[in-house]
Formats: structure tokens, C-alpha cells, sequence
């Protein structure tokens, strides 16, 4: 979409508007940025045509579904009668660039090739697979880039086994056997070793047999490639690690005990070793841990995709750790619930929110057999405890990570949460959570399996790649447009409202001395309140549906929720109120809107809405767009009526109101980039609301607009400015000020969409000047510009 | 040139558009007759057949009777290009009643060639004397290759292999109208484009030749000894284009009209004959061409950013800056909108709209953008001696109806250019 016509805006104006945008430490600081400076050109490789025209063309080439670029560029044809077979092999070795109707674009990296590799691909299925899909013949830097990439990967294992950790290669070859040798060459690793006594020959590796992969996996399906890994026994050699030594000998503590385990985790990843080590959990033959009585209920029948994301999951008998991708409303609980009940030991899982804990616990008791008492919340306010040796416990990240000082009882639970050896770590919403916070939570916990689940994995920071290496490569990752044409999730009608700036508003916007109430100024806009007061109205009497409207700011959020007379839920809403009107929202016939801050954006499940109004939003985050988008995509009414040609094709509709001629409109063309390379597209409405309506809406006359841009101009700064959040009051943000500059992760797969991150920590205060940029520390692509 | 302007569009709006004596005149030989005829709308050639051998006037009245309510529009539509053609004459008699009667000159060209039948412009040369002739498919791919060069060349002249004797000026002027040719195999001359072949030849003689020559044998050789000298000049020019392949023996030359020359008069109506389209369009502003012609790859290139180039497929970008680009070389959203419609690749040409609506709405809103600010050239005056002077100023301009804005606090008012001679004689006058 329209990129750089905002280039002339002086980006000076644009950092005085993130400095507002001091936000909640935790949770969303990630992904505030420089859209200005950034050309979309750089996304596709600084438009740089690329010329694979002399690639030989095989003969049959219409029968086959994909072109390959020597760049990693894959393009996959949709209607192609192959395509199924092979979006389901792409999609294992490949990170999904965009997925419209027609034409399917994907990247070949290095985190996909390892994802791949994880799920038990082997380097020569890669290449000969894709050289059977390919039209042409595979380009040589291709076939090298995946030799090297997947060189190193996926040869070493850790496994769990009875409570003793192994390091172990599946593969016998005596060049394979050198990884682990290599590996032992390595200080760290080597100390950690346990050298078990009395075993002989083979340099003291126990040769075990384990099952090889059971050929579920995407190959399988391609009957043509004859990829099927025979389910013959394997032979693989292992050592042990003591996971409880610690490096300096000393007392061997429960706190340190993962430590190590953790030490040789970190020597092997692609800065160290570069053997990251997959984690497999032998759940089968776990005789330690005490098994956890439950079962899928009957009724809960998983859906065909999230069969397979499980069956990613439990390939080979074992159970991997991973993130499974799918998008909101797609049923990412079912998923959760149906992995505790296959491993069936003690799961934990973790949530962003109170809001969330309550609706996963009500999850758990809702799709599978867990009794009431073998499953606990623990939030600030609620300490349940389960009884008997194995049980749920649902809580947030911020309660397990919290390094303050705590009550009584809930340090007891704390104790017992890391005490105890965790079968699942359940993760959701992996994407909101940054990494280091995953580090502190997962060397707090034990656990032998890790799964993460995510709709966007998209940041706009680099930290998408530590969940790679952290939690495990990404297992599936769902098509949008393949599951809204399955009636899975709802079918959403996008639509950009453009609304004019009024002569007034825009001659105070683009005053010098206003820089910092900007966004107040466009947001505040008389033309967008009305527009929305028009949506809302027509979406009430008309059709009769639920409306959920979005303003990250906060004193747009007042001033539209007081004037149009709705209930409104931000930050500093308690728990118990929260929990009030968002019953009201789903029971009451008079409630059909409310009004959220950025709280709403995750994990709140709010069924019954189907109508989504935006009015402002967090700059140019993807994944906003994508979480609020989500908020909707619930599945309602009947399939038939759904689907192409029914009576109601969309049922939902999804508006992003943009003040034209401001930042925002170049902001919305960013946020939107997500969503339209899933293959959403955004209808721009222009005459809003329509000139009949005009009278009966607020703001009609100019006296009462001037009223209101006198309140948004006497409003201090600081009153303007982006909310902050804490969440769970409970637990106080314990990080510190940390700023860094990252490309946009290729695990993404917006590879190359480049931001410059502003983090602020808790140490600032609004309004206090942020520090000049460390121009060393810049980006290259600004040092570039400026330089 | 043309009196009345009509907006041509193919080569028979370009015939629609001369003038009446020239048009007269062409219509003295029969081969165009027949291509005329052959070029009208169907419900226009049955109004001709039907008319053929009467000799009288028809009543506008008593014709309309011949179509049923719902026909009118084609009715109109028909008779209208008649008369634009000039094979109907109009007549208005004392009661105010129109009548129609056909072109005499063109009736009798009509009627003789029903009598006797078709006969060629031009017996072709023996192959005994000629050296070996071209296959059909040899001709068609020279054909092929010298309209893409000729195309390339207008896009974009570094990529033609062959430099051509065409200038630069009348290169612009074709490049406008470049969109809107739709079928490389039957190229569709517009009237611009026809003042590149002029060059101060009339431009009646040139479509009775060009017309001529589509009644021409394919592939068979023709004496170029047998033409005119203004002729021999121009066929030249139509080498260049790939419509005739020229051939030199030992003593004589010869001219081979290929498709291109043979197809100019046949059906230049209907588009049946459309060729299967390429292009598949995404939501994403993702283009995804199904071609290997290097024409087709610049043609994108004119309003998109190619990324890839693959064997049969070229992946362009439709960005703001790629289309700001074509606005600037003149070609419109609504041009680029029906290049892409016409030419949807045909896995998408059933979906409806075939090009997703937000990309043409955004396209649409693109070039509105840039049309948002009016310019009109205007004159300013400050320093007025008194308030009535500046008053009467604003009066005068507003009454002239060139009156744009005033200040009346500093006494500085704005008036169109076009009023400013008479302001200044009004100023004058009240000093």
C-alpha cells in the first residue's frame, strides 16, 4: 500500500510524540518506532529487481505448483492442484512473506530451515521435495543455502528422561557421532557431564534404540516424493548431563538445578557451538513425575488444523517444544488443553492477564476432564492451591517472574511452582511477552515440555528470534484465508475511514508549540468523533450488533466514552469492575458498545462483539492491528450463511478511523501491512458520515467543535499522552531501562521491515526529556541516511 | 486535420474523423467501401445491406420501426456512426422530418462489388520470380518481433535492440496512448499515433493505402514497382511497425504483408478475438504476471516496481511512487484500472471485480490526491491608497466574476489572471 509520502515530515516532530508514549515497562514497550525514515523499498530488498529469468523452466512446469528464487524467495501458486501438499511443506521449511488469494510469497531463513529440521525434516528431504514442487530447477545458491543451514541443526537432542537429562544425536553415522565428541570438547559441556561408570566402547555414549519419526508429518502427504521416513528403529548414542551440579560445586540447591542444563543450552546456540539442541520430553516413559488423570472430553473434537498443529507437536511419540501460530478465535485453547491431555503430567500455564487466567481455567474445565480440585489460579486475587500430587495452575507471567518481595502465601506457592517438575509449560500469548522475561520464567520453572502459543508473530523489535531458541521453533502456523474460507473464523470486512481534519483542528495541528498533543488533535478530530458516533448508531439500531471501540489514548477514550454515554474499561479499572461490564457487554440488551484501552487488546475473549471501531491506536504496531482484529474473529451465526454468497458473508466488520493529512494515515498503511499479507484487505471509506445524517450527531456546529479543541489544547500534555499500564497491580514492573535498536526478526516473516525500537523503562517520568540518541548506536539504515 | 474532434480510439474513429470531401473521396475505391462496411457495428451493416439498392431517402421515422423499443440504443449508436462515416446523408425536408439515404458513391462501389465479386488490388509476383518467400510462421514471428521492438522502443529506448527512425516527440505521443492498445496481435493505430506515419502526407491517401493493403494477401509478394511514390515512402515505415516484410531480389523488390497488415480492416469492431490475460492483481498490491515478454515487463514497469523476474513470471509491486510515476508520464488510474481488467489472467478474470476493489479504489484515490489542489493563475494587489479603492476593487472583481480572496484587514485581494487587464484598467481609472 502507500508508503512515503510522508517522507518530507521532519522526523524531529515524530520523536517528540514517542516520548509520550511511555508505556507500561512489561508489556508493550516493545514496538514504538520510527516508521518515517524506514522505505518499504527496503522490505523487498531496497527495490531491487531481481533478475531468475534464465532459470531453466522444466517441461511439465504447469503441473507444479512453486517457483524458487536464489534469494530464499519462494512463490507458491494457490489454485495449483498440488497446493494443499505444498503449503503444508512451505509452511514447515518456510516463513510466510504474504498470503493473498492467489499467489502465495515465502522465505527460506535460517530459523525456518531450523524449525523445519526440528519437526524432523531431514537436508535432503528439504531439497528433494522442493525440487519436485519447483518449476524450475532448483537455483544452486538455494540448495547450498540449505546445506548450510541445516548443517548443524536439529543433530542434537536434549531429552528428559526419568528425571535425567541426555544429550543425544540420532544419528550413528561416525561423522554425526562427532557432534557429540565436538560438543565435549566444549569446557562447559564437558563438566557437566556425568560419566556413567561401567559403560564401554563408543567412547562411553550409550547407544540407545528409539523410534523414528512415525511419517505424519507434511512429507507424508506428498506421495509423489515418497518422503515417509520408515518407522524403523534408530540408533542413538547419548550422554548424560547432571543438571544439579553447579559450576562451582557447591550446595547442590533446587534454584540452581536448571541452571546448568540451561549453561549447556546456551553453548550450543548458533553464537556459541551452533548446535541448538532440540527439546524433546519422553512423556510415555516418564515414570517419575505422577501422572495427571485427565482426558479430552468427547464433544471437544479438534479442528483438521489444529490436529496438525498437534500432530507437529507429537510427531514422533515424543512431545517437542515449540509455538504453534494461529489466529485469534481459532480455537488456540483447544490446542493448549488437548497437549496437557496427551502428556497428562502437571501443566502449567501462564497468561498475560487476570482476565485471561479466568478464561483458561474455564477453558480447561470446559474441553477436558480435569476435576475442579486438580486445577488452581493463582493471581493476586485468587491463591488456589490444587490438591493431590499433579494439577493445573493457571497464572501470569508477571506472578511467576515477580522478584519483589511477596506474601506469605503467595511465596508458598511460588516455592511449590518451582519446586515442582512441570510436564507442560503452557505459554500464551508469547508474542506480548518479551524475552527476557520468558529467560527469568523459564529458569524459574522446570518443565520437560514447552509450548507457546501465539496468533501474531509478528514484533517489531528482533526478539521474535529469541523465542526460537528459548521456547523452540515454530511447529505451525495456520493460513487466515484458508480458515476463513473453512468458516473456522469469522469473515471480517476491513475498512479505513478517512476522515477530513477540520479547518480548525488541522491549523492547530500543524502548529510548532502543539507537537506533543498531536495525536490528541487527530484523534480528537470532530469529523472522526462523528464518524464514529455514526458507526455506532448504525451498528446498534440497524443491525443490532456488539461494538467494541479502541483508543489507546486515554483522553480520547474519556472524552468519547462520557460524551457518547458508554462503559469503558482501561488500566486503571479494577478486576471486579472489569468482570461487571464485561458481563453486562455479553448479557444486557442495552449494552451493545464499550470502549477499551489497549487492555482489551489481548486475551480478553469477548465472544459476542463482531464490530470493531478504532480511533486510536498504538503508532505502527502490526500486531495491534492484528490482536484487535482477532477480539472479532470469533466464528457466529451459521456456516452456510457465511460463506461466499450467503446471506451474510461478513458478519463482522473491522473500522480503522484515520484523520487525513496526519501522521496517522501513514501509521495505518503500517499497521495494516500484518493483515493484508494474510490476505485482508482494506475498503477505504471516504464520505463518513453521510451528509443527511449530518445534524443529528454531536459536534454539528462549529461553536461546540471549537469548545472541544479548546479542552484538547488546555489539557495538560501528560493528559494526552498514551496511557501507561500495569498490569496485575500485584506485581511491579521489575525491569529496567533498556533500549536497544533491532531489525525486524526474520521469524516474522516480515523479513527486512526495519524499526527503530523506544523503549522507556520505569525509571522515566512523563514529560522528562529523553536522552539524546547515542548516534553510534544508531541503526545502520539511519546511520546511512544521516550520515 | 480532423473538424470535428472525435476522440479516436482505433483506426476507424481516426477514418470517422476526416473531413467530409476527404472522406468522399476515399470512398471512390471500392476496397475501402468493403472495409468500412466490414468495420461497422452489426445493426450499421444491416442498415447499409439493407439499403443497398434503394435509391431514395428513408425516413428517420419509418427506420426507427425497424428496431424494437429496447434496440434504440443500438439504433442511435449505428445511425450515429453512419453519419459521422458519411454513408448516410441527412436531410431535412420543410416538416421538420429527417431522412436518411446512403452515400451514392459509396452505394455503387457497394453494389458493383456484389455484382462481380471481390477482386484483389494487386496480382502477386510468381514464385519464379520471386526468391524464397517466408513461411506463415516465420512472418508472423518477424511481424511479432518488430511491433515488440517498436513497443519497447516507446517504453523505454534502451531496451530495443534496434535503434529506429522514429523521433523522440512523436515517441511521447504514443507512449500516452500505449495503455490503451489492448492486443499486441491486432494493433489499434489512434490518431496520434497516425500523426507519426504523416509526415506531410496526406493523411487520406495513407488510410486508402493502409486499407488497401489489408485486403492483400498474406504472406504472398507484391511488386513494390506496382505502388505510388508516396506509397513506396511510407511502406517503409510499416516495415518498421513488422505489417510488411520487404524482400530484395535481383532486379525487382517486393513487399510481404504479414497478419498485422491483413488484420487491420477485419473486425476492427469486435474484440472477439482477445487474447488470454496475465495478470493476477492481489489485495496486497502484489502483481503476478504470467509472460516472458520483455513489452509486457516494461509496460508493467510504467506504473509498477518489478521485483522479480522469473522464467514465465514477472512480480511487480503497485506502489504509490509507481504510480505516481505513470500520473506523471500522463497515464491516468482509469487507463492503468482497464489495462488490468482487460488483461486479468483468467483464473481471476471470472472473480468479480477481477482487480481486487481496494486496489483500484486506492489507485482511484491516489490520483485524486494529487488533484486536490487547483491551480489558477492569478494576480495580487496590496497597497491600496484608500478603503474604497480596495472595496470598489473587490466589488469590480467580483462583478467581473474573477474574484478569488481578499484581505480586507491588510487590504490585499486575489483576482484571476484573466480579469487583471481590466482591474488594472479600473484602478486606473478611479486613482
Amino acid at each position: 500500500m502507500g508508503h512515503g509520502d510522508h517522507k518530507g515530515r521532519p522526523s524531529k516532530k515524530h520523536k517528540s510524540s514517542a516520548k509520550e508514549e511511555q508505556k507500561n515497562p512489561f508489556f508493550e514497550d516493545e514496538d514504538a518506532y520510527f516508521g518515517d525514515e524506514i522505505d518499504d523499498d527496503f522490505r523487498y530488498g531496497e527495490g531491487k529487481k531481481r533478475d531468475f529469468s534464465k532459470l531453466e523452466l522444466k517441461p511439465d512446469h504447469a503441473n507444479r505448483p512453486l517457483w524458487a528464487c536464489a534469494d530464499g524467495r519462494i512463490f507458491l501458486e494457490t489454485f495449483s492442484p498440488l497446493y494443499k501438499q505444498a503449503y503444508d511443506f512451505l509452511i514447515a521449511i518456510a516463513e510466510p512473506v504474504c498470503r493473498p488469494e492467489s499467489m502465495h510469497e515465502y522465505n527460506l531463513t535460517p530459523h525456518s530451515l531450523y524449525a523445519a529440521v526440528s519437526v524432523g525434516l531431514e537436508t535432503e528431504t528439504i531439497i528433494s521435495v522442493l525440487n519436485k514442487l519447483s518449476k524450475t530447477k532448483l537455483p544452486k545458491e538455494m540448495i547450498d543455502f540449505i546445506h548450510g543451514s541445516t548443517a548443524n541443526y536439529g543433530k542434537v537432542k536434549l531429552v528428559l528422561k526419568k528425571n535425567r537429562y541426555f544429550i543425544e544425536s540420532p544419528f550413528p553415522e561416525a561423522r554425526f557421532c562427532s557432534v557429540l565428541k565436538r560438543l565435549l570438547k566444549d569446557e562447559v559441556i564437558s563438566r557437566a557431564r556425568i560419566t556413567s561408570e561401567g559403560s564401554h566402547g563408543n567412547d562411553g555414549f550409550t547407544i540407545s534404540k528409539t523410534m523414528g519419526e512415525m511419517g505424519n508429518g507434511p512429507d507424508s502427504l506428498l506421495n509423489e516424493a515418497e518422503l515417509a521416513a520408515a518407522a524403523e528403529e534408530k540408533e542413538t548414542h547419548s550422554f548424560e548431563i547432571d543438571p544439579s551440579q553447579a559450576l562451582s560445586q557447591k550446595v547442590r540447591n533446587r534454584t540452581s538445578s536448571c541452571q546448568q542444563v540451561e549453561n549447556v543450552k546456551q553453548r550450543c546456540l548458533p553464537n556459541a557451538l551452533n548446535y541448538p539442541m532440540l527439546e524433546e520430553y519422553d512423556f510415555r516413559n516418564d515414570t517419575v513425575n505422577p501422572d495427571l488423570d485427565m482426558e479430552l472430553k468427547p464433544q471437544a473434537q479438534p479442528r483438521p488444523y489444529q490436529e496438525k498443529s498437534l500432530s507437529k507437536m507429537f510427531g514422533n511419540g515424543r512431545a517437542r517444544s515449540g509455538i504453534i501460530v494461529l489466529p485469534c478465535g481459532a480455537g488456540k485453547s483447544l490446542v493448549g488443553v488437548s497437549a496437557a491431555s496427551r502428556i497428562k503430567k502437571s501443566c502449567l500455564c501462564l497468561a498475560t492477564n487476570a482476565v485471561s487466567v479466568d478464561q483458561w481455567a474455564f477453558q480447561f474445565k470446559l474441553w477436558s476432564t480435569i476435576r475442579d480440585d486438580q486445577i488452581c489460579r493463582f493471581t493476586s486475587d485468587s491463591k488456589e492451591r490444587f490438591r493431590g500430587n499433579a494439577g493445573v495452575v493457571v497464572t501470569t507471567y508477571n506472578m511467576v517472574a515477580f522478584g519483589g518481595k511477596r506474601s506469605e502465601e503467595s511465596e508458598k506457592i511460588i516455592e511449590e511452582i518451582r519446586n515442582r517438575e512441570w510436564g507442560l509449560l503452557l505459554m500464551d500469548e508469547v508474542h506480548v511477552v518479551p524475552a527476557h522475561m520468558f529467560r527469568k520464567v523459564i529458569s524459574l520453572t522446570k518443565s520437560h515440555c514447552k509450548l507457546g502459543l501465539t496468533a501474531t508473530l509478528v514484533r517489531e523489535d528482533e526478539r521474535i528470534t529469541d523465542l526460537n531458541f528459548l521456547i523452540g521453533p515454530k511447529l505451525y502456523e495456520a493460513n487466515w484465508l484458508d480458515l476463513v474460507k473453512g468458516g473456522f473464523i469469522a469473515n471480517v470486512q476491513c475498512a479505513e475511514v478517512w476522515c477530513p481534519m477540520t479547518k480548525e483542528f488541522f491549523a492547530e495541528y500543524l502548529k510548532k508549540e502543539n507537537s506533543k498533543k498531536k495525536q490528541a488533535l487527530y484523534v480528537m478530530n470532530p469529523n472522526k468523533f462523528r464518524a464514529c458516533e455514526f458507526l455506532i448508531r448504525f451498528h446498534e439500531q440497524q443491525r443490532g450488533d456488539k461494538i467494541i471501540v479502541f483508543a489507546d489514548n486515554l483522553f480520547a477514550l474519556t472524552e468519547y466514552a462520557m460524551k457518547l454515554r458508554k462503559p469503558m474499561i482501561y488500566g486503571a479499572t479494577s478486576h471486579v469492575e472489569r468482570t461487571k461490564i464485561l458481563e453486562a457487554f455479553k448479557t444486557s440488551r442495552d449494552v451493545n458498545t464499550i470502549f477499551l484501552s489497549k487492555v482489551g487488546d489481548n486475551s480478553i475473549d469477548i465472544p459476542e462483539a463482531n464490530v470493531i471501531i478504532q480511533i486510536s491506536s498504538h503508532a505502527g504496531s502490526r500486531r495491534q492491528e492484528a490482536q484487535r482484529l482477532g477480539r472479532i474473529l470469533r466464528a457466529k451465526g451459521k456456516l452456510q450463511d457465511r460463506m461466499a454468497g450467503g446471506k451474510e458473508e461478513y458478519n463482522a466488520f473491522f473500522y480503522s478511523l484515520v484523520s487525513t493529512d496526519t501522521q496517522e494515515m501513514y501509521y495505518s498503511t503500517k499497521r495494516q501491512q500484518f493483515l493484508i499479507d494474510q490476505g485482508y484487505s482494506f475498503k477505504v471509506i471516504t464520505s463518513l458520515p453521510p451528509p443527511d445524517s449530518e445534524a443529528e450527531l454531536s459536534y454539528h456546529r462549529l461553536e461546540e467543535q471549537l469548545i472541544l479543541l479548546s479542552k484538547v489544547l488546555s489539557a495538560g500534555d501528560d493528559a494526552v499522552g498514551l496511557e501507561q499500564l500495569e498490569e496485575d497491580a500485584d506485581d511491579i514492573a521489575l525491569h529496567k531501562a533498556r533500549r536497544s535498536l533491532g531489525s525486524m526478526s526474520a521469524m516474522s516473516g516480515a523479513n527486512g521491515m526495519v524499526y527503530m525500537e523506544y523503549s522507556t523503562g520505569k525509571g522515566k517520568l512523563i514529560g522528562q526529556k529523553s536522552k539524546p540518541r547515542d548516534p553510534a548506536k544508531r541503526h545502520y539504515l539511519f546511520k546511512r541516511r544521516y550520515g | 486535420m480532423p473538424q470535428v474532434r472525435i476522440i479516436a480510439k482505433n483506426f476507424m474513429d481516426m477514418v470517422a474523423s476526416l473531413p467530409a470531401m476527404k472522406l468522399d473521396n476515399l470512398y471512390s475505391n471500392a476496397f475501402i467501401c468493403e472495409a468500412i462496411l466490414r468495420s461497422l457495428p452489426p445493426l450499421a451493416k444491416k442498415y447499409v445491406l439493407q439499403m443497398l439498392c434503394i435509391d431514395g431517402p428513408i425516413s428517420a421515422k419509418s427506420m426507427q420501426e425497424w428496431v424494437l423499443a429496447d434496440g434504440a440504443s443500438k439504433h442511435k449508436v449505428a445511425v450515429d456512426r453512419l453519419l459521422q462515416l458519411r454513408i448516410f446523408t441527412e436531410t431535412v425536408d420543410r416538416k421538420r422530418e429527417t431522412s436518411y439515404r446512403l452515400n451514392p458513391v459509396f452505394q455503387s462501389n457497394l453494389q458493383k462489388l456484389l455484382v462481380s465479386g471481390e477482386v484483389l488490388p494487386g496480382e502477386p509476383l510468381p514464385s519464379s520470380i520471386t526468391a524464397r518467400l517466408p513461411s506463415l510462421e516465420e512472418l508472423d514471428v518477424f511481424a511479432i518481433e518488430q511491433w515488440e521492438c517498436f513497443m519497447l522502443q516507446l517504453i523505454n529506448s534502451s531496451q530495443a535492440e534496434r535503434p529506429s527512425n522514429i523521433s523522440s516527440s512523436t515517441m511521447k505521443v504514443f507512449q500516452r496512448g500505449l495503455l490503451t492498445q489492448r492486443d499486441k496481435e491486432a494493433p489499434r493505430l489512434t490518431e496520434s499515433g497516425f500523426q507519426f506515419l504523416d509526415r506531410g502526407v496526406d493523411p487520406a491517401d495513407l488510410i486508402s493505402f493502409l486499407l488497401e493493403l489489408s485486403f492483400h494477401v498474406t504472406g504472398e509478394a507484391y511488386n513494390i514497382s506496382s505502388l505510388t511514390d508516396i506509397q513506396r515512402e511510407t511502406i517503409k515505415d510499416l516495415a518498421d511497425l513488422g505489417l510488411v516484410k520487404l524482400q530484395q531480389g535481383r532486379k525487382e523488390s517486393w513487399f510481404i504483408p504479414s497478419k498485422l497488415a491483413t488484420n487491420l480492416s477485419m473486425s476492427l469492431t469486435d474484440s472477439s478475438s482477445r487474447k488470454q490475460g496475465f495478470v493476477v492483481v492481489e489485495t496486497n498490491f502484489r502483481m503476478y504476471a504470467y509472460s516472458t515478454s520483455k513489452l509486457h515487463c516494461e509496460i508493467l514497469r510504467l506504473f509498477s516496481r518489478i521485483e522479480y523476474q522469473l522464467p514465465n513470471l514477472i512480480v511487480a509491486a503497485i506502489t504509490k511512487e509507481s504510480l505516481y510515476n505513470a500520473f506523471e508520464n500522463g497515464i491516468t488510474a482509469e487507463q492503468i484500472i482497464s489495462f488490468l481488467q482487460q488483461n486479468a489472467h483468467p483464473r481471476v478474470a471470472e472473480r468479480i471485480p477481477s482487480v481486487p476493489e481496494n486496489v483500484t479504489d486506492q489507485m482511484r484515490l491516489w490520483e485524486a490526491d494529487l488533484n486536490r489542489v487547483e491551480m489558477i493563475p492569478a494576480h495580487c494587489y496590496d497597497e491600496f491608497p484608500s478603503r474604497e479603492v480596495f472595496e470598489g476593487a473587490c466589488e469590480f472583481a467580483r462583478e467581473g466574476n474573477g474574484f478569488l480572496w481578499e484581505d480586507s484587514k491588510k487590504m490585499r485581494l486575489i483576482v484571476k489572471a484573466e480579469i487583471h487587464k481590466n482591474m488594472r484598467e479600473y484602478l486606473s481609472r478611479s486613482k
